[in-house]
């Protein structure tokens, strides 16, 4: 792990700031005490990702809900629109389907209404189409909302524009289609190699269609970046099955792989139900329905594990760089948009449920499309106001740890301690330093040269020298990544006792 | 003092409380003192106000007090609720008795406790010229049926001539009729059996009364039958009283003295004592002192329980009612304490002696930050129920707490029970445990109520360790009787009796040791008798043993919590179980953990924990973080809420499940 940890660096995208043209600074900040770091961590040498958001959001998520039909792991908001058949590939029938013209009407809408942070114009340099399927939506109506984007906020020469699209919702031409609007990114849903895996939790699509995508994608001229999205531990999976998929995987080339690990969301088909039946006082009984985490037909937590660590083995030695808990990419194919993300960075968002982050606020749209609609009336009429629960310096502190340590890159203790103070950097150390000894969590210094525990241990006795060795700590890979939750909820009992 | 007269005072509560809500409907709200009186309304129908000049009518001749004694359900409330209807102490139907089920322990455990000590007026025609009749005032004093309040059960049968001995027709004697029965036989009591439930198919009162001739020499010819349910035979039982039971003993011209037979606090009066009065009368502005205290008081109220309190200004030789004299504290109120004249010394009643705690355990706030609430909550019920002794104590996983000692294992689970529904305490209870007496080689001894107290490597010779036993009374179907004498035996139960009660059953008697009987031996001797067996139990005395500390260790870690004192030759066995236990319960952390069990510096039994597989959530959907935040805040206060030993974590069930550790098998 240690081995990866170093060659990494080098590839993961540096955050650029956006060119600096002179501005006052507006009145409104995030945090009075946050404001220095910005300016600091960009200019520190290697360029380390700030944690705090700069002013204007630079990526913007757009969410296009629509679905054949929901996969039985899902839990996001979508609308299912129906189709045919689930193997074979309806390419035209949604075309012209009222409710995804009506709700990019109001996606547009929204964009109209939404002011740009500031007025001098950071332009776009992400945009990322998720959904849902955005591939069922037709390439015309994808470049109506890039020109509203363009139009309102401006988009950078060379920007990075994403869209997710599932086997069998494409052909060819469709795919042709977007990449002549803008499309320069193809995230696709393969999920799995195996047709009974892919029929089992739901999916619309059968092997041959998968097959079928990656040609298209692989085919497609003025495409060159995409990524194969895979998910591990579903119901009945095999380590054969997930070697496998991996092969497949690694031989389609995509310059991009993301991994995730099943989750199981309860009122989904495979969450759990649970039924209380109050038969007498205090007699409660149980009823449970759905798959149980780590309970067969899932595999358990160490097959599961295995799963994680087999897929960072094999993707790495095919010259893949584990940059993320879930995401590997060729050098200089990370995604800049998902980069946003794990930088603690604003971006805005636009559609049903989606989240954005802008002046240092989280906010999610409502989940269903009436509820919706009706935001974005108000929106317009201007009679929504933000309830502006603009986060306070723990929040901002959970955000960043919990964040940069997904990542590779893993957290600047220089520039957290600057942020959020020098003693609550020293618990967190204190606190993580019998992982740093078992080896879950690598200490690094300036040079991301990972540091001897003893080093470390040295460098915290040493207070006032807090950061003179240690200037990054990182989850290891893969078995800091695979505890990620347990570390990172450690560093909230510190943050936030 | 003990739990089923907490229970029955908090029933009394209850139903204050809803009494009260009526008052306030129609009475004044600035009124409060008048909310007692003012429920002893028409609903509680012909019983009215009852003067001291009407009480000075009954003479010690003309009073009979009496109590009912019975194995659990054998119709001992129904029978009490039939007697007070019968002579119009409340209505059928409109009585409040109805109102005394509602406490949530009452019914959930099927200990109906019903506030009985009551106050009845009675005509009784001695002959059949005598048309009019003289008119009686019978007590009826309650007294709890479970083993754990026997103590109580004696106290309330200081105060009694006499008591109703309530057999079940088709169950016939079970082990606590036969408890109660020497209980009241030791207290010298006139017993009148009563066989009751005979409307039931199944009722065989020939073969009952063989087996009180068998076991207690009673002539088959003194029982009645009743059926409280449909009133059958009913009529027999008050004129048996009458002509059966004693009156009172006591001197009407001496000083007052009298047995202070239970207290409660209530919000408006301060503590309300029952008494029953000796010798003497007792007025409303007396000074009174307590024996026991030393302190004085003035009578501030007087009166009777007919059945809710009711002012009489005074109370005569031989009566049974209450006392308010400004006690601030049921502390203060002893149970068997001699209340007597200020100012004059008088001969204390027999009946006083401190309550006797024979289970120990820790309670802690489930969440350490909880402690003052805890405390708040436990200082709440011991003001009524005195009976539990509380001193702080601090565990190294539980932060602080409280040691608890109650009279038994129902007495400490109804404790809890009230301390989580009434005053809504989470709590954590240690493994219960008995005051175990340990020397050393120097002489030196010590009783151990916390065995993290005993030093696991004292640095001097243990000489000899004494433990607490009880002698068990089972009574069961013969067929049993095997898997019972094992159960006894693995309980390390010495056989004193074994004998046929008739011809399908059998009774048995062992000596057991105190702590073999505390967990879960009721419930096994239930699972294997199909439920058949009755159990009871007597305090006896201490016997030498063969004892050893057993310390639980996470990472090498003691968790003072959990150490427990076994017998020797079962501390392999338990130590095993325990350990198992803790594995299951325990969840992974990010590193191996080892449990073990040890005696000393000797490990009996070791499990190991592995490290955790994973946790990881991999997406961070669209950027929208907030939900994946939510859940590792959740973690976080996960964790939080656990307790830590070391660098371990510890689960609150892990130690609601050590409780459950079987001592057999």
């Amino acid at each position: 792990m240690l081995r990866l940890a170093f060659p990494l660096v080098s590839h993961l995208p540096p955050w650029k700031p956006p060119p600096i043209r002179p501005r006052p600074l507006p009145a409104r900040r995030y945090a009075a005490s946050a404001t220095a770091t910005i300016s600091s961590s960009t200019t520190s040498s290697p360029p380390s990702p700030p944690s705090l958001p700069p002013l204007s959001p630079s990526s913007a998520y757009v969410h296009l809900p629509f679905c054949r039909k929901r996969c039985h792991y899902c839990d996001f908001p979508i609308v299912a629109i129906g189709s045919s058949s689930g193997t074979a590939p309806s390419r035209v029938e949604v075309a012209d389907d009222p409710r995804i013209v009506d709700y990019v009407r109001l996606l547009l809408r929204e964009v109209a209404v939404t002011r740009p942070v500031s007025d001098d114009g950071v332009p776009l340099e992400t945009v990322f189409f998720g959904g849902g399927t955005p591939s069922l939506v037709p390439p015309l109506l994808v470049a109506a909302v890039l020109d509203a984007l363009r139009g309102r906020f401006g988009l950078s020469a060379c920007p990075e524009v994403s869209i997710e699209m599932d086997p069998g919702t494409f052909d060819a031409a469709k795919l042709r289609e977007l990449v002549g609007v803008g499309v320069n990114r193809v995230s696709l849903g393969v999920q799995a190699f195996q047709e009974n895996l892919l029929r089992s939790c739901g999916r619309a699509h059968g092997v041959e269609e998968v097959h079928e995508a990656v040609g298209i994608v692989t085919a497609c001229e003025g495409l060159q970046n995409w990524s194969m999205d895979l998910i591990s531990s579903l119901p009945n999976q095999t380590e054969e099955m997930w070697e496998e998929s991996l092969r497949c995987t690694v031989d389609a080339r995509p310059t991009h792989v993301s991994v995730y690990d099943l989750q199981i969301e309860q009122g989904t088909k495979f969450g759990q139900i649970h039924i209380h039946l109050f038969c007498a006082p205090h007699i409660h009984v149980l009823v449970q329905f759905g798959y149980t985490p780590g309970v067969f037909p899932l595999p358990s937590d160490t097959e599961s594990a295995n799963f994680y660590k087999i897929a960072s083995k094999r993707l790495s030695e095919a010259g893949y760089n584990h940059y993320e808990i879930s995401s590997y990419s060729k050098p200089g194919y990370g995604c800049k948009h998902n980069l946003t993300y794990w930088q603690n960075r604003p971006f805005y968002a636009f559609g049903l449920g989606s989240a954005s982050y802008i002046n240092g606020v989280r906010y999610s749209r409502p989940r269903r499309m009436k509820e919706y609609a009706e935001w974005v009336q108000k929106l317009e009429d201007g009679t929504w106001s933000h309830e502006s629960r603009s986060s306070d310096m723990k929040d901002m502190a959970m955000d960043v740890v919990m964040l940069s340590l997904r990542t590779a890159w893993g957290l600047d203790l220089q520039s957290f301690s600057k942020s959020f103070g020098k003693s609550m950097a020293l618990s967190l150390c204190n606190t993580f330093k019998p992982f740093v000894e078992s080896g879950l969590i690598i200490a690094m210094d300036m040079e991301r040269q990972a540091l001897p525990h003893m080093d470390f241990g040295l460098d915290l006795q040493n207070e006032g020298d807090l950061g003179s060795k240690v200037a990054f700590i990182r989850l290891s890979d893969p078995d800091g990544f695979l505890l990620s939750n347990e570390l990172i909820s450690l560093a909230f009992g510190v943050i936030s006792p | 003092m003990a739990g089923a007269a907490v229970l029955r005072r908090s029933a009394r509560r209850v139903a204050r409380q809803v009494a009260a809500a009526h008052s306030l409907s129609r009475s004044a709200l600035q009124q409060p003192e008048r909310l007692l009186s003012s429920q002893a309304s028409p609903e509680h129908g012909p019983r009215g106000a009852v003067s001291g000049s009407e009480l000075a009518l009954y003479p010690p001749e003309r009073v009979r007090n009496f109590s009912i004694i019975a194995h659990v359900d054998h119709g001992k409330s129904t029978l009490a609720d039939r007697l007070l209807e019968l002579t119009g102490t409340i209505q059928k139907g409109h009585g409040q008795p109805q109102y005394l089920d509602k406490l949530q322990v009452e019914r959930e455990r099927g200990i109906t406790v019903k506030a009985q000590t009551a106050t009845m007026f009675y005509r009784h025609n001695t002959t059949s010229q005598d048309s009019d009749g003289q008119k009686y005032l019978l007590n009826l004093i309650d007294t709890p049926g479970h083993v754990d309040f026997s103590y109580e059960v004696s106290r309330s049968l200081a105060a009694c001539q006499g008591a109703l001995l309530v057999v079940d027709a088709a169950q016939g004697v079970q082990a606590q009729t036969i408890a109660n029965f020497y209980l009241a036989f030791e207290s010298n009591l006139s017993i009148i059996p009563v066989i009751n439930k005979i409307d039931q198919p199944t009722a065989d009162p020939d073969n009952v009364k063989e087996q009180l001739k068998r076991l207690f020499d009673i002539d088959p010819s003194e029982a009645l039958l009743t059926s409280a349910k449909t009133g059958k035979g009913l009529e027999q039982v008050l004129p048996a009283v009458i002509a059966r039971i004693p009156s009172p003993p006591g001197k009407c011209d001496s000083p007052v003295r009298m047995l202070l037979l239970d207290s409660y606090y209530d919000e408006y009066k301060g503590v309300i004592c029952h008494v029953a009065v000796v010798d003497g009368a007792l007025r409303k502005g007396d000074k009174i002192a307590s024996a026991a205290t030393g302190r004085a008081y003035e009578v501030l109220d007087v009166g009777i329980m007919h059945p809710e309190l009711t002012p009489t200004g005074v109370l005569y030789t031989g009566q049974v009612g209450y006392v308010i004299s400004g006690m601030r504290s049921t502390k203060e109120a002893r149970i068997g304490d001699t209340l007597h004249q200020a100012k004059s010394t008088v001969e204390p009643l027999p009946g006083f002696k401190p309550a006797k705690h024979m289970v120990f355990s820790g309670l802690y706030p489930a969440d350490g930050s909880d402690f003052e609430a805890l405390s708040h909550a436990i200082e709440k019920l011991t003001c009524n129920d005195a009976s539990v002794s509380v001193t702080k104590e601090t565990s190294n996983a539980l932060g602080m707490g409280f040691r608890c000692g109650f009279l038994g294992l129902l007495h400490m689970d109804v404790f809890h029970q009230r301390l989580e529904q009434e005053y809504g305490a989470q709590v954590i209870s240690t493994i219960p445990t008995v005051p175990y007496i340990f020397e050393y080689g120097d002489g030196s001894k010590v009783q151990v109520e916390n065995p993290a107290a005993l030093a696991s490597n004292p640095g001097k010779r243990v000489v000899s360790c004494w433990e607490p036993t009880v002698i068990a009374t089972i009574i069961i179907p013969s067929e049993y009787v095997g898997p019972v004498i094992m159960l006894c035996s693995e309980r390390r139960g010495e056989q004193l009796e074994y004998t046929f009660i008739d011809a399908q059953r059998a009774l048995l008697k062992y000596r057991l040791p105190l702590k073999e009987i505390i967990v879960d031996f009721y419930n096994e001797l239930k699972g294997i008798t199909s439920g058949y067996a009755t159990f009871d139990y007597e305090d006896s005395e201490y016997q030498q043993s063969d004892l050893v500390k057993m310390d639980i260790l996470l990472n090498g870690q003691p968790v003072d919590a959990m150490a427990t004192i076994v017998h020797n030759q079962k501390a392999q066995r338990v130590g095993r179980e325990l350990v198992e236990k803790l594995k299951k319960f325990i969840e992974r952390q990010m590193f191996e953990i080892t449990i073990q069990a040890a005696i000393g510096s000797k490990v009996i039994a070791r499990e190991t924990l592995s490290a955790m597989r994973k946790n990881v959530l991999a997406k961070c959907y669209g950027g929208d973080i907030t939900r994946k935040k939510k859940l590792l805040e959740k973690q976080k206060e996960g964790k939080k809420r656990m307790k830590r030993v070391g660098s371990v974590d510890i689960p609150q069930e892990a130690f609601h499940e050590l409780l459950k550790v079987s001592n057999s098998k």
